[in-house]
C-alpha cells in the first residue's frame, strides 16, 4: 500500500509560531514524499540551524541536524558516499544563502543529486528578527532599530550562475502547488533548488502574506507554453535570456514555478562513475574495506612505483 | 661507518626537488639507509630552495649539519649555505657565479643579504661568491668549480637540442659531480635517473648525458675517485616514501573510502597521493565480483566544507577522513564540535606548519598541539595522536581510523611539515598492515525500528547504524536517546555523562604502551619529553650524548588526548631533571604535562626558526642546560 502523508510525520511537537509559513512548507514536503512513495528509511533530510532546519525532527527519515550553514556539505558527503539515498536539504535563507553561501555556490558547480529547499523569510527568526540575506535594502522590519542597509541576494540568479540544474520558486501557503514543485525538485537528477517564499508573521511585518499575495503569479498561468526544460545547448541558447529575465523579476510582480531545468548536465555521481566504473554499485558506504578484519591490499604490492630493488 | 650529509641548493621550480629525489634513489640503490628533506619558500619559481640528504649504513634518524657536500649551482645557494659546510667537505659550484654579490641577489631575503654583507665586511671583503670560495678554502673545504656553461653546451651538442630545452640538466650535472666525488659508480646515478624519469624518455636522455659529461669532467680534472663500498642493504626490495605518501598509503590500506581536502601546504600532497591511487585492484572480495574499488577524493570549496562533507560520508558508514594544516584546522573547529556532539567517526590528519596565522606556510612548526586538543567549543573530548616518524605515521593512521569508528569520535592525527616532505626508505616488515586489524566497533547494519542512535550504555558507546538503514536522527543539538533535540535537564545531564563515560572507555581501551613510550634507561636521571616528529632527532642526540658521558632517557608522548597522566607521572617522578623539546614558543607540551600531572617542566629546548630539529640541536641544548645550568635554550641552526 502506498504511503500517506501522515506516514511522514513524527511525534515531535512542531515548535513554530502560530501562522508560520513553515507549516505550509512542511505539509507540502510530507505530501510530496507520500506521492513519490519514498521509503523513510532511505530518505535523508539534512538541516542547518534555524526555525526551518528543525524540519529534520518533523519529517520521518534517516535525518541529520547539522550546524549553522553546513547542511549542504554534510548532505553532499552523504549523497556521494551513498548515492542510493534520497537527500534533501532544508534550511532558511540565512542558513543556506548567508552563512552557508559558499557551500550553496559549490553545490551548483558539482550538480550532486540533492534538492535544496530554502524556507525564505528574509529574517533570522530564532535570534529575534535580524535582517536575512533576502531582505531588501531600506526595509525596516519591526525588530530592526534602523532600516536594513544591506542589499538582498537573488537566490534564483545565484543558483543559475552557480550551475544548479533545477531552479524553482514556491510560496509557503500554496501547499498543493508547492508540493508539485518540491516533487519535481526531488525527482530531478542533479542539484535542485526551490526558493520558498515564507511569511514570518512574528518578525517580518513587511513581506507578509498580504504583501506576497498581491505580487505572486505562476509562470505557467501567465504563459501556458512556459517550459523550463533544457534538452540541448541550442534550446539553452534560445530559452536562457527569457529565463534570466523572469528570475530578475522581483518587485510588483513575483513569478512562481519552475524557472529552469537543465536535463543535459551530468551529475557528480555520474562523473565519478565515468572515472572509476563501479563507483555507483559499490559506493563508499557499501564497499568492503577488509576481509576477516585484514586489509584488502598490501603496500608493497599496491604501491609498486615506490618499491625498488637495491 | 658511513655517515654523510649533502645539500643541493637552487632556485625553486628549477628541478632541485627532482635532483634530491635522484640522489635519494642512488643512495638506496647503493645499499644505504637515507633521509632526505626539502626546504623551500612559499613561492612557485625563483626563491631559494634546497634538498638535504643524510645517508648511512646504520639507522638515519635525523638530518645533520654541517654537511660533507654542497651542490650550489647559483650564487644564492653558495652564499646561503656558507656556514653549512664541514671543513672536511666539498662544494660544487658554477664558475660563472664567482663575481656575483649577495647584495645584488634580488631573490635573497633582505635580512640574509645584510647579514652576509656585515660578516664579509668585517673580514674586509665584499659578499661575493669568489670571496665565499676563498673563505671556504681557508677553512680547508675542497671547492669544485664547474664550467657549467661549457658543460651544458656539450650536453646540448650531444643530444642535438637547444641549450634552453636542456638547461634543467644543470641539477644533474651538479648531483652527478657530487655523487661521483663521494664514490658512487656512474651506473648507480644512471639507474637512479631511470627510476626518476623512466616514463619520460625526453627528460631521461639529456639527464643521462648530463650525468656522464659531469663525471667525465670531474674524472679528468680531479682524477678517478675511489669507489665507495656498497651499503649493507643490497639485494632487497625497499620502499622510498615521504610522510605525506605513507599516510596516504595507510589510509588506502585501512579502507578509507572518502577523503576531502582544500589545498594547503603541507597537507594536500597527502590527498593528491590518495587521488593518484583512488582506483585500486583488490583480491579476495567476493561481493558482486568486484575487482576494482574506488575512493571518493574531493577538493572542496574550503576546509569547513571538507570536514562537514567527510562527516556526512562517515554517517553513511564510510571510512572518511580529511587532511589539513593549521589555518584549515581553525576553520574546522565548529564541525569538530559537532562530531563530538553527534558522535561521528572522523579522522583529521593535521599536518602542522609554522604559525601563527599563515606564518611561514612551507616550514616546520609544532604549534598546534593545544589547538588540536582543545579544538571545538563546548566540552569536546577527542583523541589526539602524534606520530614520531614514518613508521609510526603508518600504523597510527590505521589505528586512528579504527578508533574513530570504535569510539564514534573525531580523531586528530598530528603530523607536520618535516614528516610531510621527508623521504625515507623502508623494508617490507617495517610496514606490515596485518599487524593492525580493521575494527569498526558497535556497528549495526539492520537496526530495525525504534532505533536509538544515542542509546545510554555503560561504556558510553551506542550501537551505530548507518544513515539509510532505518529512520533515525543524528543531531548536533543536545538530544535524547533517539536524537530528538532536547533541552530537558535530565536528558542533558545524561548525555553529558555519556560522552564523558565514552572518553573514559577510550582511555581504558587504548593500552598505555600506545600512549607513551619511554626510550632508554628508566634510571637515567635526565628525561627529555617531547611529541611528534622530534622523536628520531632526540634518539640520535641521546646516542651522541651517551658517547659524551651523558645518560638521558626520552619520554615520547604518543597520545596526547586522553592524556596518560599516571604513566607519565610514574616516569617523571623518577627523573631529576626534565627537559621538554618542542618546536613551539609556548612550551605547549610542558603546559599540558603540568596540567595533567602537576609536574613543572623546568627545562626546555625550543626551536623557533621554522627549520627542522637536528640531533645536534638537542646535543647542544642538553649540554648548555647541564654545563651552564640554563633553563631554556633556543636552538637556531638551519638555513
Amino acid at each position: 500500500m502506498a504511503r500517506s502523508w501522515l506516514d511522514y510525520r513524527t511525534e515531535a511537537w512542531v515548535q513554530w509560531c502560530p501562522g508560520c509559513g513553515d507549516f505550509g512548507i512542511l505539509n507540502s514536503i510530507h505530501k510530496a514524499l507520500a506521492e513519490l512513495d519514498i521509503d523513510p528509511k532511505r530518505l535523508v533530510i539534512v538541516g542547518g540551524i534555524g526555525c526551518s532546519s528543525r524540519s529534520v525532527y518533523y519529517i520521518r527519515g534517516s535525518n541529520v541536524h547539522t550546524i549553522h550553514g553546513r547542511s549542504i556539505p554534510v548532505a553532499s558527503g552523504i549523497k556521494l558516499a551513498n548515492p542510493e539515498l534520497t537527500v534533501i536539504v532544508v534550511g532558511g535563507d540565512g542558513d543556506i544563502l548567508g552563512i552557508g553561501g559558499g557551500h550553496f555556490i559549490a553545490l551548483g558547480r558539482r550538480n550532486i543529486d540533492i534538492a535544496v529547499l530554502i524556507f525564505d523569510n528574509a529574517v533570522y527568526g530564532l535570534t529575534k528578527g535580524q535582517a536575512g540575506p533576502t531582505l531588501p535594502v531600506w526595509v525596516k522590519t519591526k525588530a530592526l532599530p534602523y532600516p536594513n542597509v544591506q542589499g538582498n541576494i537573488n537566490p534564483l540568479l545565484l543558483a543559475f550562475a552557480s550551475g544548479y540544474t533545477f531552479i524553482a520558486r514556491g510560496y509557503a501557503y500554496h501547499v498543493n502547488q508547492l508540493k508539485d514543485i518540491v516533487k519535481a525538485a526531488i525527482q530531478h537528477k542533479g542539484s535542485a533548488v526551490v526558493d520558498i517564499l515564507q511569511p514570518c508573521p512574528t518578525y517580518n511585518d513587511y513581506m507578509t502574506s498580504e504583501w506576497y499575495e498581491k505580487r505572486i503569479y505562476y509562470l505557467k498561468d501567465e504563459d501556458p507554453t512556459w517550459d523550463p526544460a533544457i534538452r540541448s545547448i541550442d534550446e539553452y541558447r534560445v530559452k536562457a535570456p527569457r529565463i534570466v529575465e523572469k528570475m530578475l523579476e522581483f518587485g510588483d510582480r513575483i513569478p512562481l514555478g519552475i524557472f529552469y531545468q537543465d536535463l543535459t548536465r551530468e551529475t557528480l555521481e555520474d562523473r565519478f562513475e565515468k572515472l572509476t566504473p563501479g563507483y555507483l554499485s559499490s559506493p563508499p558506504a557499501k564497499r568492503p574495506i577488509s576481509v576477516d578484519s585484514k586489509p584488502l591490499v598490501h603496500p608493497f604490492k599496491l604501491f609498486k612505483d615506490k618499491v625498488l630493488v637495491t | 661507518m658511513i655517515d654523510l650529509n649533502l645539500i643541493i641548493g637552487g632556485p625553486q621550480g628549477g628541478g632541485v626537488e627532482s635532483a634530491g629525489q635522484v640522489v635519494v634513489k642512488a643512495i638506496v640503490l647503493k645499499g644505504f639507509n637515507v633521509l632526505g628533506t626539502r626546504e623551500y619558500h612559499s613561492n612557485i619559481m625563483g626563491a631559494h630552495s634546497y634538498y638535504h640528504v643524510r645517508f648511512s649504513d646504520g639507522i638515519v634518524r635525523a638530518l645533520r649539519l654541517p654537511v660533507e657536500s654542497i651542490v650550489a649551482l647559483d650564487a644564492e645557494s653558495v652564499l646561503t649555505h656558507i656556514n653549512d659546510l664541514s671543513e672536511r667537505g666539498f662544494l660544487v659550484y658554477d664558475i660563472d657565479t664567482l663575481s656575483q654579490d649577495a647584495t645584488r641577489i634580488a631573490s635573497m631575503e633582505p635580512s640574509l643579504r645584510r647579514r652576509l654583507r656585515n660578516t664579509f665586511n668585517s673580514l674586509g671583503l665584499n659578499p661575493t661568491v669568489a670571496n665565499a670560495i676563498k673563505i671556504l678554502e681557508e677553512k680547508g673545504v675542497k671547492t669544485i668549480g664547474l664550467p657549467l656553461k661549457d658543460l651544458l653546451k656539450k650536453v646540448s651538442a650531444e643530444i642535438g637540442a637547444p641549450i634552453a630545452s636542456i638547461a634543467k640538466t644543470v641539477n644533474v650535472i651538479g648531483i652527478a659531480s657530487s655523487l661521483y666525488m663521494l664514490g658512487f659508480e656512474p651506473e648507480y646515478i644512471s639507474k637512479a635517473l631511470e627510476l626518476q624519469f623512466g616514463n619520460r624518455p625526453k627528460i631521461l636522455k639529456p639527464n643521462i648525458t648530463a650525468a656522464s659529461i659531469a663525471i667525465e669532467y670531474i674524472e679528468s680534472n680531479y682524477g678517478k675517485r675511489p669507489i665507495l663500498q656498497d651499503g649493507p642493504h643490497k639485494g632487497k626490495r625497499r620502499m622510498i616514501t615521504s610522510g605525506n605518501e605513507i599516510v596516504a598509503m595507510a589510509k588506502i590500506i585501512g579502507g578509507l573510502s572518502f577523503e576531502t581536502f582544500y589545498p594547503i601546504t603541507p597537507a594536500s600532497d597527502e590527498a593528491f597521493h590518495i587521488e593518484e591511487n583512488k582506483y585500486i585492484e583488490v583480491e579476495g572480495v567476493e561481493k558482486d565480483s568486484i575487482d576494482k574499488l574506488s575512493i571518493v577524493v574531493l577538493q572542496t570549496e574550503d576546509e569547513i566544507s571538507a570536514i562537514n562533507m567527510a562527516i556526512g560520508a562517515a554517517l553513511t558508514g564510510s571510512r572518511a577522513a580529511t587532511s589539513t594544516s593549521g589555518p584549515g584546522f581553525s576553520l574546522m573547529n565548529e564541525a569538530i564540535s559537532m562530531a563530538v556532539e553527534a558522535e561521528v567517526p572522523i579522522l583529521i590528519s593535521l599536518w602542522m606548519r609554522a604559525g601563527p596565522s599563515t606564518g611561514i606556510a612551507t616550514r616546520e612548526g609544532q604549534q598546534d598541539l593545544l589547538h588540536s586538543i582543545f579544538s571545538g567549543h563546548g566540552d569536546t573530548p577527542k583523541i589526539v595522536i602524534a606520530s614520531g616518524d614514518h613508521i609510526e605515521a603508518f600504523y597510527d593512521t590505521l589505528k586512528a581510523m579504527n578508533w574513530a569508528e570504535e569510539f564514534q569520535t573525531p580523531v586528530i592525527h598530528l603530523l607536520d611539515k618535516y614528516l610531510a616532505s621527508t623521504i625515507t626508505v623502508l623494508d617490507e616488515p617495517e610496514i606490515d598492515p596485518s599487524i593492525v586489524d580493521i575494527r569498526r566497533g558497535k556497528r549495526v547494519e539492520s537496526p530495525g525500528d525504534n532505533y536509538k542512535r544515542y542509546e545510554i550504555t555503560e561504556d558510553g558507546l551506542s550501537p551505530m547504524a548507518p544513515l539509510g538503514s532505518t529512520t533515525m536522527i543524528v543531531s548536533s543539538l543536545e538530544h535524547d536517546e533517539y536524537g530528538f533535540a532536547s533541552e530537558d535537564p535530565i536528558d542533558r545531564e545524561e548525555m553529558m555523562k555519556k560522552r564523558i563515560r565514552k572518553f573514559e572507555t577510550i582511555a581504558k581501551s587504548i593500552p598505555e604502551s600506545e600512549k607513551l613510550v619511554l626510550h632508554g634507561d628508566i634510571d637515567a636521571r635526565i628525561t627529555i619529553i617531547s611529541f611528534g616528529s622530534t622523536k628520531q632527532a632526540i634518539l640520535g642526540a641521546i646516542e651522541e650524548l651517551e658517547k659524551r658521558g651523558i645518560k638521558i632517557n626520552f619520554l615520547q608522548f604518543r597520545i596526547l588526548s586522553p592524556f596518560p597522566s599516571n604513566s607519565a607521572l610514574d616516569v617523571l617522578s623518577r627523573s631529576e631533571r626534565i627537559i621538554s623539546v618542542e618546536s613551539n614558543a609556548m612550551g605547549q607540551l610542558s603546559l599540558l604535562v603540568r596540567a595533567h600531572t602537576g609536574v613543572n617542566i623546568e627545562y626546555s629546548i625550543r626551536k623557533l626558526n621554522a627549520r627542522p630539529l637536528y640531533d645536534i640541536d638537542i646535543v647542544y641544548g642538553v649540554e648548555r642546560i647541564i654545563k651552564d645550568n640554563v633553563k631554556s635554550v633556543v636552538v637556531s641552526s638551519g638555513s
